[in-house]
């Protein structure tokens, strides 16, 4: 007898296949049989209403690590139909970590990924330092699956301590890298990401940018044993290093027969030839035989900030991020100084900041006057007589600073160039951040909006094509056992979702990070039904009960 | 398949410093234009990074201007 047995249903089975009506079976958290019609009982059954159903959606790049451990759903990803996460990207995971070396690895965290301090301090203990201990703390409460990367940054601080971040690794110290990597390897990590770009909270390199590329090459050797990915962050600002990383990358993946990944890479409008040559070195990659993914987010870049916390807003503004990073006292302080301030406006650019600002919108926030919102910076500033630059602090400080702003469509959003960039076959599509960033943007969602901009709007991809972008391609890719595809012998990781109506809601403010901390959200918009390993994780009544996910075992 | 021509580039050798690099890099060129022009070439490392001109190992230091 079947556990469950979903009727009616479009099935949408993740090969990219035609869909078709039909029924899908499961027993023991797993599919058993799909077709234009199942036979023998059912425990239950579930009407799926002509809607489509699909394998679960995997979202490849996240940095949900921390979240996990007190919110084992990774919130709200499983309702947009996320039913595997890929975290410990960039560089950063929570293990391996000594005890002594936390302050420093969640420094990198807060300032990399956005993560306020509460969310390492209050909200789980922590009782780990290997790799399997933390395995074993994630493994508590999972309602999601989830496929962790192990850090390049991490792994040197544990080998090299204060070192880490200092100098190249001596051969000993690259040897005890390997160790500790296959360790993790051995213990559920499913392989390792490095940064080229990112900075810790001091503004210092983080470590993996100190490695020789003969110590990543050596660590390379050891994910060659596993098959396992290696995940880069490159100077995605400069298409000339991108492709330098590409081809650095290619030559990593055919000597060790290993499949890369690079993230994140945009479409701009000010460089449009940029993403075409960065694709096409790719492609050529590719057809030598190298495995080097491009991944692509869906999303436009919308950056929100207030000037209450630092934000990624101003990383081209040195002095902006030095005032931003005070606490608050200094920092308002700093605002209110005459000095200081003509500097930031200075800084802002010729035009006061202008060009940079000005088509910022102010959004609201809880202490923000209702008549300003929806009103850009430049209409503000004009009524007040003021550069952009200064009528931002001021208006933010006039109210606590608590004045929300957009930056909207700050590139990434000319759909029509977009979705052809997403269909093709050699572009894996991702990087959308979920678990980071809280305070910036809303990553959550972007499957949504795959389909509500580049299925139902420009058509760029079929219902069929995006959904095994998102599932069976997604695990092909990483190599993930018996994920992404609706067929027998798989897991049970299901969504059931409108293709007429699937997409994102609007973006909005929350305050359910620990002690009470902000970050913005959206609501699941068509998604029906929710399954993980077989079991009913998610309708729109809410999340049930059911604790279901797992660590993803790999392929090989 | 072969590869089109991408800019060429070199990764920075343990403790290298800019002399060392732009000799080994540009062995044709006086060592100062040499580091002059890898300096010009590398604004990434030379002018975005604080503190600027620190060689980090996992660097990619271009030996050649940006293609047309």
């Amino acid at each position: 007898m079947h556990d469950l047995v979903i009727r009616n249903a479009r099935v949408v089975d993740g090969t990219g296949a035609p869909a078709y009506a039909g029924e899908v079976a499961v027993k023991d958290g797993r599919i058993v049989a799909v077709g234009p019609r199942v036979e023998g009982p059912a425990r239950a059954e579930m009407d799926a209403g002509g809607k489509a159903v699909a394998p679960g959606f995997i979202d490849p790049h996240t940095h949900f690590d921390v979240q996990l451990l007190w919110d084992g759903a990774a919130k709200p990803s499983l309702e947009h139909g996320v039913t595997s996460i890929i975290p410990g990207n960039c560089s950063l995971s929570l293990a391996p970590l000594r005890a002594a070396d936390r302050k420093a690895v969640v420094g990198m965290f807060q300032q990399i990924e956005e993560l306020p301090p509460e969310a390492f301090t209050i909200a789980f203990e922590w009782t780990w330092e290997d790799w399997e201990g933390y395995r074993r703390a994630l493994e508590k409460g999972l309602a999601i699956n989830v496929a962790p990367l192990v850090g390049h940054s991490v792994i040197r601080v544990w080998v090299m301590g204060a070192d880490a971040n200092q100098r190249a690794a001596r051969p000993d110290e690259i040897a005890a890298m390997q160790d500790v990597l296959r360790q993790c390897l051995q213990a559920g990590a499913i392989g390792l990401s490095t940064s080229f770009v990112d900075v810790d909270e001091n503004a210092r390199p983080v470590p993996s940018r100190f490695a020789q590329f003969a110590e990543l090459d050596a660590l390379c050797a050891v994910l060659g044993e596993f098959g396992r990915m290696l995940q880069i962050v490159p100077e995605f600002y400069d298409a000339d290093i991108t492709i330098a990383r590409i081809d650095q990358l290619a030559e990593l993946s055919l000597k060790h027969g290993i499949p890369t990944t690079y993230s994140p890479v945009f479409d701009n409008r000010q460089t449009p030839a940029s993403v075409d040559r960065i694709l096409g070195r790719s492609a050529e990659q590719f057809a030598r035989g190298a495995r080097v993914w491009p991944q692509m987010q869906t999303r436009p870049i919308d950056i929100s900030f207030s000037l209450l916390r630092p934000s990624l807003f101003f990383a081209r503004l040195p002095r902006w991020v030095r005032v931003l990073r005070q606490p608050l006292e200094a920092r308002i302080a700093s605002l209110t100084d005459p000095e200081t301030v003509a500097r930031m406006v200075e800084d802002a650019g010729p035009d006061g900041g202008e060009r940079l600002m000005g088509r910022l919108v102010v959004r609201g926030g809880g202490e923000a006057p209702a008549h300003l919102a929806g009103k850009t910076l430049k209409e503000i500033a004009d009524a007040r007589g003021q550069s952009c630059a200064l009528a931002l602090i001021e208006v933010s400080l006039e109210h606590g600073l608590d004045v929300a702003f957009l930056s909207a469509n700050g590139g990434h959003d000319n759909t029509d160039r977009i979705g052809p960039l997403l269909a093709r076959p050699d572009v894996h599509i991702g990087a959308g951040d979920g678990g980071a960033h809280l305070a910036s943007f809303a990553t959550y969602g972007d499957t949504g909006y795959l389909f509500s901009e580049f299925v139902r709007g420009t058509g760029a991809l079929t219902l069929e094509q995006a959904v095994a972008k998102i599932t069976g391609e997604t695990a092909a890719i990483w190599g993930l056992k018996d994920r992404g595809l609706l067929k027998p012998g798989q897991a049970a990781d299901i969504v059931v979702f409108d293709p007429d109506r699937i997409g994102r809601g609007e973006e909005r403010p929350i305050f359910d990070m620990p002690g009470d901390g902000m970050r913005y959200t959206r609501d699941s918009v068509g998604v029906e039904a929710v399954l993980v390993n077989g079991e009913l994780a998610w309708t729109p009544a809410g999340y049930t009960d059911a604790k279901a996910g797992r660590i993803c075992e790999m392929a090989g | 398949m072969t590869l089109t021509v991408q800019r060429r580039f070199v990764t920075p050798e343990p403790d290298e410093t800019l002399e060392a690099l732009a000799a080994r890099a540009l062995p044709d060129l006086p060592l100062e234009a040499a580091m002059d022009r890898i300096r010009g070439w590398n604004l990434h490392i030379f002018a975005m990074r604080k503190p600027r001109g620190l060689l980090l190992g996992g660097d990619v230091v271009f030996v050649e201007p940006p293609q047309s």
